[in-house]
């Protein structure tokens, strides 16, 4: 297979596949949590329990417990929503366009990536569905055959698409990411040494063999699973992005849209995905695993994404400029660049345009801690990139005298709130019962790109 | 049924490539190779295909095919109602379409492998070694009923030769093929 040592070694310290093994494997295998995850899980928990008293709040009093008003009908649970879809889009960015260019480095990362997505998912998942107010009707979203016509869905609203596309997204990447993981909890199943722990994964593993044409098969439908949703990464957000370009509202209704928050959420996946694995390495040491070049190859992806980013805000600018629609203009200069939003504007253009470019030095890129808190910045930069396109156009559209002001209420906040916890506890929980790094994979690319000799090796022939 | 099988156990995939050649230019047949990870070119020695890439591509085809029925069925047959001055058959169906291809496409897919593997949660299986989980490799040869004594000789010492680490016999019968 094609080997290159552009990127250098992958793997550190020369490991057996025994090794590889027992070091992804020991904090599975430790007999208690570690006092750190114990309290994080607690603080977690008593998030999520906030996020579960708002949502029984918002539903048994109903959406009037949030600020919304008649202009500014989306907020938080708007912005939060789009926020968090646009992390879980790494996973699958990770897993899927690194395969298919074959970037054999994305090995160390793609598990712990995709299960980042999954609680993404459901957190972003939770928002339309409590924003629709009654939610014990939500079952009218779905097509059925019903007694009142039957009169079916609009198949051309972006809000029907939106839940076709979430469902979907979530259903592939759940089952790319739990098929993916059936060779490793065989490893569990056949060398655990608590009875219960072998039982466990052993019904989780399916009973896997590991055998050729096991593996063939494996390998295949993994692939085409993969390739299937490569698609999907576009298609998201692109919809998501429908949403608000199909409605003829000031600084929504672009054509820029879709691409422009497809990007996005690689930008802010990828962005929570460095978070997540400097966290992961330093608390489980796991640096031969997730080593210094990783986190640099994913920083240079980032510097090149904030790129695209920083020339998608010009480009709004100057096509509000070009159209010559004095509303598209007061709604970019008058009410972001300057306004009362100015500082959710000009935070969005420094998180996400500015300082990712910093990783342009390489003695920042070699900071871990500066590369941690770059990657905080850029999740605090597409939270407020969100808030500025949801709530800027919305507040002062095309009739001054309706015109509001919005302020979220605290029921909105612990929703929010309550989302963060249930990622944070998804992830811990991942963190405990699931090996974090794709074994199997890892052994796969090990030999040929854990020494240096593999290198010239592999270019002799 | 219980079949006997001679096992090879190796530490290294290589040594598994090279065995297989060995025995197979001595006539005799390898009837699986289990490994911590895929080894591609075991599937090419073995002569290993799988039908799965078409039946995805049926799946995703009818996926679609059933997709644009019902939706044509239902926004221009069942009941007809204009949206926004659109036509009924718009082309924004295309979006629908797109997605649910790929639902259908993954999900019947993941159902497949599993039925052509047959897998299911909590299915139990011996392994020949389970140590092929972790970081062995293991050949397996069919002891047939008409293998001699020196036949029996002649694939333990190809095993041997080639880097095998222990060649024993199992009787474990895991789903055959």
């Amino acid at each position: 297979m094609y080997n290159t040592r552009v990127r250098g070694i992958l793997i550190k310290g020369n490991k057996s596949y025994d090794q590889v093994t027992s070091e992804i494997l020991t904090p599975i295998y430790a007999p208690s949590a570690p006092t750190w995850w114990k309290i994080s899980a607690f603080v977690a928990t008593v998030a999520l329990l906030l996020g579960v008293w708002a949502i029984y709040v918002t539903i048994s009093t109903g959406i009037g417990t949030w600020g919304l008003n008649n202009n500014v009908a989306w907020g938080w649970a708007i912005i939060n929503f789009v926020w968090w879809i646009g992390i879980g889009h790494a996973g699958t960015a990770f897993s899927i366009f690194l395969l298919i260019v074959r970037q054999k480095w994305r090995t160390s990362i793609n598990r712990a990536a995709e299960a980042m997505t999954i609680f993404a998912v459901m957190a972003a998942g939770l928002f339309p569905l409590i924003h629709m107010g009654r939610i014990w009707d939500g079952f009218f979203i779905f097509p059925y055959w019903n007694t009142r016509g039957p009169l079916w869905d609009n198949f051309n609203s972006p809000l029907f698409w939106d839940v076709t596309a979430i469902s979907t997204y979530l259903t592939a990447s759940f089952l790319f990411w739990y098929m993916g993981m059936i060779p490793d909890f065989a490893i569990i199943r056949e060398s655990a040494a608590s009875k219960i722990r072998r039982k466990i994964y052993g019904i989780l593993s399916f009973g896997w063999l590991g055998n050729a044409k096991g593996w063939l098969r494996f390998e295949t439908a993994a692939l085409l699973m993969g390739g299937m949703a490569a698609p999907l990464v576009v298609s998201v957000h692109s919809i998501v992005s429908m949403d608000f370009s199909v409605a003829v509202i000031p600084g929504w209704h672009t054509t820029i849209f879709p691409p422009y928050f497809v990007i996005g959420a690689i930008f802010s996946g990828f962005g929570m995905v460095l978070t997540l694995t400097i966290v992961m390495r330093k608390l489980y040491k796991f640096n031969d695993f997730i080593t210094d070049g990783h986190l640099d190859a994913v920083a240079r992806i980032l510097t090149f994404i904030s790129l695209i980013m920083g020339t998608a805000y010009m480009t709004e600018l100057f096509v509000a400029w070009y159209s010559g629609s004095e509303y598209e203009m007061f709604t970019f200069m008058k009410n972001r660049v300057t306004g009362d939003y100015t500082f959710a504007y000009w935070s969005m253009i420094t998180c996400n345009a500015l300082i990712p470019q910093l990783f342009w030095f390489k003695k920042i890129r070699k900071n871990i801690t500066a590369v941690f808190i770059i990657s905080i910045f850029i999740n605090i930069g597409m939270w407020f990139e969100r808030y500025v396109i949801v709530v800027t156009s919305l507040s002062k559209d095309f009739l001054p005298s309706g015109w509001a002001v919005y302020k979220p209420t605290f029921i909105e906040i612990g929703i929010y709130i309550g989302t963060l916890g249930l990622f944070v506890l998804g992830v811990l929980l991942f963190f405990r019962y699931v090996p974090m790094i794709a074994i199997s994979e890892v052994k796969h690319v090990l030999k040929e790109t854990s020494t240096d000799e593999a290198f010239t090796e592999n270019e002799k022939h | 049924m219980n079949r006997t099988n001679i096992v090879g156990i190796y530490d290294d995939h290589e040594g598994v490539l090279n065995a297989i050649d060995k025995i197979q230019e001595n006539g005799y047949k390898v009837k699986d190779v289990f490994s911590p990870f895929p080894i591609h070119d075991v599937w090419e020695k073995l002569e290993l295909h799988t039908l799965i890439p078409f039946t995805t591509f049926l799946y995703g085809a009818s996926g679609t095919a059933m997709t644009f029925a019902f939706l044509y069925w239902s926004s221009v047959v069942s009941y007809p109602l204009k949206f926004g001055g659109k036509p009924l058959n718009t082309l924004s169906f295309v979006i629908i379409l797109f997605v649910l291809t790929i639902l259908v496409g993954t999900i019947l897919t993941f159902i497949t492998y599993l039925w052509r593997e047959k897998m299911w949660p909590g299915k139990k299986v011996e392994l020949p070694d389970p140590r092929t989980t972790n970081d062995k490799f293991a050949i397996l040869i069919e002891k047939s009923k008409d293998f001699t004594g020196s036949d029996l000789e002649t694939i333990n010492n190809l095993l041997k030769d080639t880097g095998a680490l222990e060649v024993k016999e199992s009787n474990v019968s895991y789903h055959e093929k």
